[in-house]
């Protein structure tokens, strides 16, 4: 039954860019997926480990700025940035793992949040990689191999493609002995110890991943926007967004991020759209409050609720 | 690099570090009473901006003379986000109670974009305003009185929590739920009473700030992530960690800001903290 | 036979009726319309509709389109403005932009203040083949990309720069004892951009910078910032801020007794509408560069009779009567020039309207600003005929004070100190 609606599911994502041709509905769907692969890294940190990071961006900007500074002075393929970017998040996942990990819970969440803050000054103030002023990429330039495409469907099957994958290995980690540990270190991290999991080394496999992932979301969205800056690609609140869409679909389980970012994303369009003119952050005020609500009824977000209604 | 420039730079940051002091130590009382980090801290902060605002420019009260009107109404504010919200997920995992407040700063700060929009206001003349050179070193009247008052509101919960039976019952039930509630503490109400007053302080903070910062929707997160590296630094659950960490942020901030340079001054803040925070993970004064 | 005829009749025709001329035109702006920037977008959603109501209807104002109804070319075709809300993300100006031309069918699109989502905005437009018409972002990177579809009328930072020192250097002549300068600007896109034209210009003029003072536009206060600048002691401090921190600076160089001989501000802030019932007395002597002044109006007729229709609408549309102010006047004619280019291009076909663009010739006394006119550079797109002015707050109100041919009275100098 599972496999039937994940088919279904996936057909669906495929066919979606060809029947529903417009810019601007591709679009959305485009930012639903992106934030669908961000939502999954973060969950194998944050659901499965337990280890709750308010500090994303740090290593979305990381993956957005590598590819595209590679590019302005190297020349380097922007798929050759994409690596070359996810793997300097992995490393700067570690780096900040190694001593942040002896931190818990609430120390370790404003923590991340001290570092992506520390992340936006630094780029902000660095002349070097464009500062406040941001970088630009050529409009120019077309094809797989450029990672540049002239409508939307290549960067569709591309964040599709990415997103995917990062499912797979998601749910490859969570079967295999990874996810064993991690949920042994989310439920009771002494107790774990004392068992013999290596908590410290686990913690940092999985950070290391979900900045990679994330790292490869950023790339992607250089190469979307053609346009970064410390506001775009460093803000709190994108860090912040993150989370949301994960805790709202379910955080720990697959399907959570998936959930979340196809509910909040269309909401915010929508609502952008409908009361563009008044500017009134409406969508904002109704996120809030599902939020609250989801913490009080459901910890287990959409997913919790999908369960108990089938429960019933 | 002038005896006088370090004076005023000193001054500057131990006025502002007051306040900042007075936020942390709000929240640092919820937090060590029952564990939970108020994420909407900044927005009670903001809520009780826009008081003051309203109060100034309908009915023309002065922000300090109306500054009890802020406490109460932020103390029954805290009171009221307990019974309906925390009380629910006092018993939720981690991740749900960090999300129950953050949705509710989520919430409020839009909610307060919704309803008075994203400008800028600024109160306009308030009792405290001009300056006071001391040796060199100026020091401007809002500030000053901010400062004085922050100083003054920390010290009363300070008093209140070592000095009255109420305050110690709140100590109690902070060491331990089950022992106090055994001595006929209700933890329920202690709880309710944390809120209150962490709300209450922030309220105090608020109405000291409108004399001399502007009010907006998103005012909040600015003083916010300050507060929650000051309690961090200091220790979770400590007033007086909180009130140290406060100060020295202030104090870092300025000193980093005239001497190295400002656009990279919370930078210095920030990285204080991880260094604190790593070589002491409990905080300077830390608690549990 | 006749059956025939009337069948090859019908089919000659055919074409004529498919080419008859649109009912209306459907123009897209896409500005900041909720967030931070509200307020500066509501003003410009203003001063577009005001514009489009003006071409719409026959109005006895010597402004481009405004006797007759509609687009006279295109049989009194009326002008429709569809606006979208970008909340200062570049991504959402690119998407905003993308759907306008695609689902909302737009054959133009103006746009957008915040230099950062005109870049992405407009590199929407260039790929989606749509004129792009630029009224307020002041960021010189911007034309030089080489796009063939986007046009700025505004002048840049870059020319607003030289501006203040062509002052500076008319204030030393008058024997102003002026030798350096000191930057103070936040560090977003704007105030970073106009710093290094500052610098630049500060160079070829010789005044040496002595203090160069980025700071956070969220900082919870700025008293270290200003006490560098006091360490430096500069004669002249230039500075580009937003509002509230136009507001805080001011009010803590009051605080610490910072006071250069003046202080040279470069509009967002400084001119905005709160910045002087906020600060009353102490925003005295302060000078701006703008882009446009009501006191033009008495140069300019033309410019009071349209105030008074922004301040009608705006009474009617929010409640209260505002005056225009640069942003809202420069939008109000960059919608007109889009208008008067789709106007002669006498068709809503993409590339004829670029064309007309490239030809645009309109005279400075058919515009509101203070301007030779609006003549794009054949490589850039960008106006050359634009310029700034310089206003300073005397009394309350911004006087325009340089070009001296224009200025209404004379500058004064230097501040005075601070009162109470």
């Amino acid at each position: 039954m599972k496999v039937a609606i994940a088919a279904a599911v996936a057909l669906a994502v495929l066919v979606y860019p060809l029947v529903l041709r417009g810019p601007y509905p591709q679009h959305v769907m485009i930012l639903v997926l992106l934030n669908a692969l961000l939502g999954t890294a973060w969950n194998i940190l944050g659901g499965f480990a337990g280890q709750i990071s308010l500090g994303q961006a740090t290593f979305f900007g990381a993956g957005a700025y590598t590819s595209t500074l590679l590019f302005q002075h190297a020349g380097l393929s922007p798929w050759v940035g994409l690596v070359a970017g996810a793997a300097l998040a992995a490393v700067l996942a570690l780096a900040i793992g190694y001593p942040c990990f002896r931190l818990s819970g609430h120390y370790f969440a404003i923590a991340t949040i001290a570092i992506g803050e520390i992340a936006g000054i630094a780029v902000t103030n660095w002349d070097l990689a464009g500062g406040a002023v941001g970088l630009f990429l050529p409009v120019e330039g077309e094809g797989l191999a450029a990672f540049k495409f002239g409508d939307k469907l290549g960067y569709y099957y591309v964040i599709a493609a990415f997103l995917a994958l990062s499912l797979l290995l998601a749910a490859w980690l969570r079967r295999g002995r990874p996810g064993y540990y991690w949920r042994a270190i989310r439920e009771d991290q002494a107790a774990a110890r004392s068992v013999g999991v290596p908590a410290t080394r686990y913690k940092q496999l999985a950070i290391a991943i979900s900045a990679a992932l994330t790292a490869m979301a950023g790339t992607f969205y250089a190469q979307y926007v053609l346009f970064i800056d410390p506001p775009s690609v460093l803000p709190l609140s994108l860090s912040i967004q993150i989370c949301l869409v994960v805790v709202l679909g379910g955080a720990g389980t697959l399907v959570g991020p998936l959930l979340g970012a196809a509910v909040l994303i269309p909401l915010s369009a929508a609502t952008n759209v409908a009361l563009g003119g008044s500017g009134k952050s409406l969508d904002l005020v109704v996120y809030g409050l599902l939020i609250m609500l989801i913490a009080v009824f459901e910890p287990a977000g959409l997913v919790g609720i999908a369960r108990r209604l089938r429960r019933r | 690099m002038s005896a006088a420039l370090v004076a005023q730079a000193l001054v500057s940051g131990l006025l502002i570090g007051f306040v900042f002091a007075l936020i942390a130590a709000g929240l640092t009382l919820i937090f060590g009473v029952m564990e939970i980090v108020n994420f909407a801290h900044g927005e009670f902060l903001m809520l009780s901006m826009y008081l003051s605002y309203f109060l100034h420019a309908g009915l023309g009260w002065d922000p300090i003379a109306a500054l009890p009107v802020n406490a109460v109404a932020l103390f029954a504010l805290g009171v009221l986000v307990y019974y309906a919200l925390i009380r629910r997920v006092l018993r939720a995992p981690m991740l749900a109670q960090i999300f129950a407040t953050f949705g509710l700063g989520v919430f409020l700060q839009n909610g307060a974009q919704f309803l008075w929009r994203p400008d800028f206001r600024t109160l306009g003349d308030t009792w405290v305003t001009g300056r006071i050179a001391l040796a060199g070193v100026f020091v401007s009247g809002p500030q000053l009185t901010a400062a004085a008052g922050a100083v003054i509101t920390t010290g009363a919960l300070w008093w209140l929590l070592s000095r009255t039976e109420v305050g110690r019952a709140l100590l109690a039930t902070a060491e331990d739920r089950q022992a106090a509630s055994l001595m006929g503490i209700n933890p329920d109400r202690m709880f309710a009473l944390a809120w209150g007053l962490g709300a209450a302080c922030v309220g105090v903070a608020g109405a000291l700030l409108s004399t001399f910062y502007y009010v907006f929707p998103q005012v909040g997160g600015v003083f916010a992530l300050i507060a929650f590296v000051a309690v961090a630094l200091g220790g979770f659950g400590s007033v007086v960690g909180a009130f140290a960490g406060g100060v020295l942020i202030g104090v870092v901030e300025s000193l980093a800001g005239v001497f190295v340079a400002p656009a990279v001054k919370n930078l210095f803040v920030f990285a204080i903290y991880l260094v604190v925070v790593l070589l002491r993970p409990r905080g300077l004064v830390g608690k549990q | 036979m006749s059956g025939r005829v009337a069948l090859a009749l019908a089919v000659s025709l055919a074409p004529l009726a498919v080419s008859a001329q649109p009912k209306e035109v459907v123009i897209g702006a896409v500005y900041p319309l909720s967030g931070n920037l509200a307020k500066v977008g509501t003003d410009i959603k203003d001063a577009i509709e005001l514009a489009a109501e003006l071409v719409n209807e026959d109005v006895d104002l010597p402004v481009p389109l405004g006797k007759g109804k509609g687009l006279t070319n295109l049989g009194g075709a009326r002008v429709r403005v569809v606006f979208a809300d970008h909340q200062s993300s570049p991504e959402r100006g690119l998407s905003e932009a993308e759907r306008l031309i695609s689902q909302e069918k737009v054959v133009a699109l103006m746009g957008s203040y915040n230099s950062n989502v005109t870049l992405t905005a407009s590199q929407a437009a260039e790929r989606l083949k749509t004129p792009f018409l630029n009224a307020d972002s002041t960021s010189p990177l911007l034309t030089g990309r080489g796009f063939r579809w986007f046009f700025r009328t505004t002048p840049t930072d870059d020319e607003f720069s030289e501006n203040f020192f062509k002052f500076l250097d008319e204030m030393k002549k008058r024997g102003k004892p002026l030798k350096n300068v000191a930057l103070f600007y936040e560090n977003t896109l704007f105030g970073t951009d106009v710093s290094k034209f500052e610098k630049k210009y500060a160079e070829q003029h010789g005044f040496p910078v002595v203090a160069d003072v980025a700071y956070d536009a969220k900082s919870t206060n700025l008293n270290a910032e200003i006490q560098r600048l006091k360490a430096a002691s500069a004669d002249v401090l230039l500075q580009a801020s937003y509002t509230n921190d136009a507001i805080l600076s001011t009010k803590t160089m009051k605080e610490l007794n910072l006071r250069p001989q003046a202080i040279l501000a470069m509009d967002a802030g400084h001119v905005a509408s709160e910045f002087v019932p906020s600060l009353g007395k102490d925003a005295e002597g302060i000078i701006s560069r703008e882009v446009w002044a009501l006191g033009l109006g008495a140069k300019k007729p033309i410019v009071q009779k349209v105030n008074e229709l922004f301040r009608k609408r705006t009474q009617a549309g929010r409640g209260q009567p505002i005056d225009m102010d640069g942003t809202s006047a420069r939008a109000f004619v960059g919608f007109l020039v889009l208008a008067d280019a789709i106007n002669r291009a006498g068709s809503t076909d993409a590339e004829k309207i670029r064309a007309a663009l490239e030809a645009t010739d309109l005279p400075g006394d058919s515009l509101i600003m203070p301007w030779r006119g609006v003549k794009f550079d054949p490589k850039t797109h960008q106006n050359a005929l634009g310029s700034g002015i310089l206003v300073q707050i005397q009394d309350g109100k911004y006087v325009v004070v340089y070009p001296f041919d224009l200025a209404a009275a004379e500058v004064r100098w230097p501040l005075p100190a601070w009162g109470k």
